[in-house]
Order: structure tokens, then C-alpha cells, then sequence
């Protein structure tokens, strides 16, 4: 196993990271975070341009067909800069949905429209008074002449502000596992109520009447399809939250050896030079966990969930410390929404919870 | 407590983030005055009741059981105790009764931008000019200076002596020409916090608490009254309560997560080392006489209290799961009553949690309350 990037990576990490170095510093992420859609949708484009949409997806849908560990390198610099964009939820989770599913037509076209910025997609899975749950959903689909009609609620879809389509878990009448459609954010009888996460990402809550869908899988198969791309999803922001991190660590370390306190730079004390360190420790078992989740990423089901569980179950402990000592170590300025380390801890606290938190994942890990 | 807090105020006071609506906070206190109960840590003479800590200490439970608001603490807790031991007759006179009454609202300025940790560095400066004293320099971390109406400040009154020596406590009208305040917005998005600006900032010379140079020895004084303040127990075990509730109402294969064992073990962790906490203020409250260190014992205590903080909150954002991820803002109908699908028990907690991030920050550092015990335990 080779552990060093290609030639190609170092591109994409270069670009990425100039990306973000030119878009995404402080006060410019702040106003994109506060804005009504949430990020930018001229940086969408760029991403779109600059081929990083179509990275991960098959070449016979308009993709590069790149390894998902190329997807990795450009998130951790997205991650490094604390990026708004919907890349995880519509070019990972959804764009593996699509990839995946029995609709022959609807995942060449919407996977085409991916790659080329010309769609956001965003998954409505979780449901009112559920905690995550893959293999369950009470929204229902009923047959009709031409597709289906769906009936019930949606809570917490992940970027769906902006989606222009959300894939919906549902479970066609008469069957007993979900299946997964397709449906326009304009369709009748949709309602959306939008609202904010703490990390500075959006989501909507749906309410589903007779609201016309398409469908993509078949009952028989879509847990497994819905595992596959929640794990995918997993170590995308796996990625995502090493970037940050390792943003943390940077400016926490660069922060410690300017604050003067009792007439030295508060650097100088031992007990903050052994935190940076333990922090330290805990990033690398974070970049080893990630390794680790992309080797196995391929394998045979039991194996890769395994292997994503236990990389989740390691970071998600990393994010917590980093994360909270970032903001020890700078003191008061750590508390406050007017200084970057304080979104570094949302984002990273958000990480450990976000389609299955730690205890999922433990749980998970124990009874296969 | 419970028969007359108005529900909605006390929703408020749970929920409704730093700082808490000033109506809400002067109704409370007159409905807590009415009662006697204005100060009733304070000795009678002055309008207290006189209890004894533990009665104080039921006292306390009982109000956060109730979600009362535990507010007015810079005022009633901290300033009040210095201007007991150490105010003139006038002071008292002047500030303790409409503190009580809830006229007065105080705020306390002691941090400032490069005196943190290190509090001794401070370098505001007030200079005797006539009859007044003329202060300027720039406080940080004042919370509630838009809400109050009076501040207490630490300054330097003295640059050629010891650090410790040259500094005074002085009283300060918060609408005083030269004072500005800038709010600053906290990662929970509350506006408790703020920045005090102060130029040439005219007070009469009677402002000044006791002697001047001795304002650090009041401030010791200050934190020396609130010992068991620190573990913020009341706190502590009223949010375990919560997170209980939390898990009680959500539910995991149909399970109440309560009930679940893997959260019930996690619960039960948790509540084993506040059951040791809350011991450790009542050692105190009785008088025990430890072999140990005072001082080495009450920075233990802030450790253990504000980690403690920091578990109890992480427990009701770990029994929501991503649920608690929704940001919240204000004190609006989902806030207040939540809705079907956000359900009442969601606002909230993850400000909560957000928020008690600064617990090992504020009130002297985890890192400072270390160097004390290897200090004074250990003689490091």
C-alpha cells in the first residue's frame, strides 16, 4: 500500500488548498454561513469547473472515476477551511446512492448533472422522534399510474436548503424494508422548513403529501445501497474533520506562542506543550483510522462496516478533544463567534453526531 | 419557588441563553424580595435572611429545580460581601437596599484584554484629580455591562509598587460619560459578554471600596466568600436531571434510552462523580477541617465542577443524537413550546453545551487551578 500521494493528489490537494486559501478566509466564510442559502453557489460552480464534483463518480456518468481516496485529499483541505459547500451531501452520499441504484436512466442523468454542477441533491432519511436508523422509514410510497406517491415527514435532510431534488427513503405500501425515490424540490404537496446547524451547514424538515416521486431501488437491496453510502459519507467527513483539526492544532499552536501571560508566551508551559501534543497524538490515530476506512472501503459489507465503524469510534474521540482544547488553550477568545477556533469546535462536535454518532457506531461494531 | 415562578419566565430562564431578558430578571427578583429572599445569603441587618450554608444550600437547589434565575451574581454574590466587610456606611446605605430591590444591576470588571490568567498584569489606571478619580483602559469578559447599571473595577491606582499592591476597587456608573461597551457574541450566539472601553472616565472619589491598594486583597475576599460557588453543583445536578428527562423521552428500538443500558451506564458514570461532588461541597458547607490545603481543596472543587459541566451537558447532546445539532436563536414559539417534530426538550441543549465550554476558562483556568494545587498541596 502506497501511503503518499500521486502526483495528481498533490495537484488537487495544491488547488484545494487555494482555493480555500482564497475563498474561505475568516469573514468570508462568515458572511456565506449567515446568508439565506448558506454557501455560494459561484464557488459551486468553481467546483464544478476545476472537476472536483465529477472526481468520485463513474466515467460512464460524466465522472472522472477517480479512487475515493482523491475524493479524501481534496476534503481535508475543504474541511481545513471550514467549506459551506454541499460536496458530502450531493457528491458523496447521494451521487453513491445513485451510482448504486436500480433506475438505470435517472442515475446516468442526474449523476451527469452532478459532475457538472448543474444539481444539488440532499438525502431525507431521518424521521420526527427517531434516533438514526438505517432499515426503517415511515414515510410511505403509493403506486400510481406513472411512479409513486409519497405521504409523511422528513426531519433533518442535510443541506436540502439548497437541493434542487432530494433522494427520499420510503416505504412502498405492502412491503416491509424501504425503498428510495426521487423528487423535485418544486413538486406539489412538498413543504420545506429550513433552519441552521451548528457547524454553519443547513437543513429542511419535509412534509410529504401525494407529492409525485421517482423510484431508484427496489426494497430487496436498498439498505444495503443506504450502508454502503452513509459509510462513503463516513469517511468523507472522516477527511473533512483531519482538515479541521489539523487547522486547529495550527492555529491554536501558532496562538500559544504569541499570548504573553505572567511574562512569557503561555507556549512555554509545559502542561500547554504536552495538550498540542496529546492533540497531535490524537490526529495521527485520526489519519491511521482514516487509511485504515479507505483500504477497506471496497471489501465485502461486514468488513467495511467494521472497518468505517471503528475509524468513526477513533476520530470522533480526536474531534471531541481537539476540538475542545482549541478553544482551552485560547481562553475567553475561544468563546467567541467573532474568532475562527470556536466554528472549528461546532463543525467538529457536529462530526461525532452526524449520521450515526459514536454510540451507533459502537453499537454497530459489536453486534454485526 | 415552584407556586410562584410564571411558567413562561421560567421556560425563559432555561432556555433563553445569556444574557436573560432584563424584565424577566427584575420580576423574579422582586418576586424573590417580596418573599424575603432577595439576599438571603446576606446578614439580616442588611436584608438578608442570615441562613446558615446549608440552608443556603437548599435554598439554591430548590431555585434551580424551579429553573428560577440564579442571576444578579456579580451584584448580590460578589460586590455585595466587599461593600459588607469593606463599603462605608454611605455605600452601604446607597447600594445594598436597591441591589436587593432589583433597581440596581452590577457588573464586574476585573479581565482585560492581556490580564487573564495572569489578573495581576491589569493595567487599567485610575489618578486621583481633586475629588475624582479619572479612569481609563479596556475590560473584556464583562458579562451583562449593557444590562447593568453599576460596574465594580479593578485598577491600578498605584504603577510603582508590587503588581498585587498598587491595584483598587472602585464603583463606576455603567452610563458614565467614557464608558463604552461593545458586546461580543458568544459560539452559542448568546450576547452576554462584552468588551468595556473606559476614557477618562470621571467617578467622585468616594467610589472607591475600603483603601485604595487593596482591591486584590477584596477580590480574594470575594472568591474566598463563594468557595463552594465553584462546583456549580445546583447547576450540575439540575442539568443531570434534565439529561434523565432527555433520554426518558427519547427512544431506541422502541426503548426508552433511559432504559437502554449501554446511555443508563453512561448516565450512571456521570452522576457517580457528581454524588461525589456534591459531598465535596457539603464537606465544606459543615466546616470539616481537611488536612489539606483550603485553597488547593476549592480549586479541586472548580476542576471537578466545571468538567462537570461539560459531562452533564455532552449527556443531553449525546441522548438527541444529531437532533441536537439545530441551532436556536432567541426566545420565539419553537423555543419556548417546540413543535411535533422538534419537541420541547430539544431547544436549548446544545447551547447549553456550546456554553459550558467556557467553564474550565472562566473564573481562573483548569490550567491555573492545576499550578495552584502542585502549589499549595504539594509545594511543586
Amino acid at each position: 500500500m502506497d501511503f503518499n500521494l500521486s502526483e495528481e493528489q498533490q495537484m488537487l490537494r495544491d488547488g484545494a488548498a487555494r482555493f480555500v486559501r482564497e475563498n474561505y478566509g475568516f469573514e468570508a466564510r462568515r458572511a456565506l454561513a449567515k446568508s439565506a442559502l448558506g454557501f455560494s453557489r459561484q464557488h459551486w460552480q468553481t467546483y464544478a469547473e476545476l472537476g472536483w464534483l465529477a472526481l468520485g463518480l463513474p466515467e460512464d456518468a460524466g465522472g472522472l472515476g477517480c479512487p475515493f481516496s482523491d475524493s479524501t485529499v481534496l476534503l481535508e483541505e475543504l474541511g481545513r477551511g471550514l467549506a459551506l459547500e454541499p460536496f458530502v451531501s450531493t457528491a458523496v452520499l447521494c451521487a453513491r446512492i445513485l451510482d448504486r441504484c436500480d433506475n438505470v436512466e435517472a442515475r446516468s442523468r442526474l449523476l451527469s448533472e452532478v459532475a457538472a454542477g448543474g444539481t444539488i441533491l440532499a438525502l431525507a432519511h431521518d424521521e420526527p422522534g427517531q434516533r438514526f436508523k438505517i432499515d426503517r422509514a415511515h414515510v410511505s410510497a403509493r403506486p400510481v399510474a406513472d411512479g409513486f406517491w409519497l405521504d409523511g415527514d422528513k426531519v433533518l435532510a442535510i443541506d436540502g436548503q439548497a437541493a434542487d431534488r432530494f433522494i427520499v427513503s420510503a416505504t412502498v405500501v405492502g412491503e416491509r424494508l424501504p425503498s428510495l425515490f426521487v423528487i423535485s424540490r418544486e413538486a406539489a404537496g412538498l413543504a420545506l422548513e429550513a433552519y441552521r446547524l451548528i457547524d454553519g451547514s443547513g437543513a429542511v424538515d419535509l412534509r410529504l403529501h401525494d407529492v409525485a416521486a421517482v423510484r431508484l431501488t427496489e426494497s430487496g437491496n436498498t439498505v444495503t445501497i443506504l450502508e454502503e453510502a452513509f459509510d462513503a459519507e463516513t469517511v468523507a467527513r472522516i477527511a473533512e474533520a483531519i482538515g479541521a483539526m489539523e487547522a486547529v492544532m495550527a492555529m491554536t499552536a501558532e496562538y500559544i506562542k504569541t499570548r504573553v501571560q505572567f511574562g512569557q508566551p503561555i507556549g512555554k508551559f509545559q502542561a500547554l506543550q504536552h495538550r498540542m501534543s496529546e492533540m497531535f497524538v490524537e490526529v495521527e490515530k485520526s489519519r491511521s483510522s482514516l487509511f485504515r476506512a479507505l483500504a477497506y472501503l471496497d471489501a465485502e459489507p461486514a468488513n467495511r462496516k467494521a472497518a468505517v465503524s471503528s475509524a468513526k469510534l477513533a476520530v470522533a474521540d480526536a474531534t471531541k478533544f481537539v476540538g475542545a482544547q482549541g478553544i482551552q488553550l485560547h481562553g475567553g477568545i475561544g468563546m467567541t463567534e467573532e474568532y475562527s477556533i470556536g466554528h472549528y469546535f461546532k463543525k467538529l462536535i457536529a462530526f461525532e453526531k452526524i449520521h450515526g454518532d459514536s454510540d451507533w457506531h459502537l453499537t454497530r461494531l459489536v453486534t454485526p | 419557588m415552584r407556586a410562584n415562578i410564571p411558567a413562561d419566565l421560567a421556560r425563559r430562564s432555561y432556555v433563553g441563553g445569556h444574557p436573560p431578558l432584563k424584565t424577566d430578571v427584575q420580576k423574579w427578583q422582586g418576586i424573590l424580595h417580596k418573599q424575603g429572599w432577595g439576599a438571603p445569603h446576606w446578614p439580616v441587618e442588611y436584608g438578608g435572611m442570615g441562613w446558615d450554608p446549608i440552608r443556603l444550600h437548599i435554598y439554591m437547589e430548590e431555585l434551580y429545580n424551579a429553573d428560577g434565575l440564579d442571576y444578579g451574581w456579580q451584584g448580590l454574590n460578589m460586590v455585595a460581601p466587599v461593600i459588607i466587610a469593606f463599603g462605608s456606611a454611605a455605600q452601604k446605605q446607597r447600594f445594598l437596599p436597591r441591589m436587593l430591590s432589583g433597581d440596581d444591576f452590577w457588573c464586574q470588571g476585573f479581565s482585560e484584554p492581556n490580564a487573564g490568567s495572569d489578573l495581576a498584569n491589569l493595567r487599567t489606571r485610575a489618578e486621583l484629580d481633586g475629588d475624582e478619580w479619572v479612569i481609563n483602559g479596556q475590560k473584556i469578559w464583562t458579562s451583562d455591562a449593557r444590562e447593568s447599571n453599576w460596574g465594580f473595577f479593578l485598577v491600578r491606582t498605584d504603577p510603582n509598587v508590587k503588581p498585587q499592591k498598587g491595584i483598587s476597587f472602585l464603583l463606576a456608573p455603567m452610563d458614565t460619560p467614557g464608558i463604552t461597551i461593545r458586546p461580543i457574541e458568544s459560539i452559542e450566539g448568546g450576547m452576554g459578554l462584552n468588551e468595556v472601553f473606559l476614557e477618562n472616565v470621571r467617578v467622585p472619589r468616594d467610589n472607591l471600596v475600603g483603601e485604595a491598594g487593596m482591591g486584590w486583597t477584596y477580590a480574594k475576599y470575594l472568591l474566598e466568600k463563594e468557595r463552594t460557588a465553584s462546583a456549580f453543583l445546583y447547576f450540575n445536578k439540575r442539568e443531570l436531571a434534565k439529561a434523565k428527562e432527555i433520554a426518558s423521552r427519547e427512544t431506541i428500538d422502541g426503548i426508552s434510552l433511559l432504559e437502554a443500558p449501554e446511555f443508563a451506564r453512561k448516565v450512571a458514570r456521570v452522576e457517580a462523580d457528581l454524588n461525589a461532588l456534591e459531598w465535596s461541597v457539603l464537606r465544606i458547607l459543615y466546616g470539616e477541617r481537611t488536612v489539606q490545603n483550603n485553597d488547593a481543596v476549592v480549586s479541586a472543587l472548580k476542576i471537578g465542577g466545571s468538567e462537570m459541566q461539560q459531562r452533564v451537558t455532552a449527556l443531553q447532546l449525546d441522548a438527541l443524537g444529531a437532533r441536537a445539532l439545530r441551532e436556536y436563536h432567541g426566545t420565539g414559539p419553537e423555543v419556548m413550546a417546540g413543535n411535533a417534530n422538534w419537541p420541547a426538550h430539544i431547544p436549548g441543549v446544545a447551547a447549553r453545551y456550546l456554553f459550558s465550554r467556557a467553564s474550565t476558562i472562566y473564573g481562573g483556568t483548569r490550567e491555573v487551578q492545576k499550578n495552584i494545587i502542585a502549589k499549595l498541596a504539594f509545594g511543586l
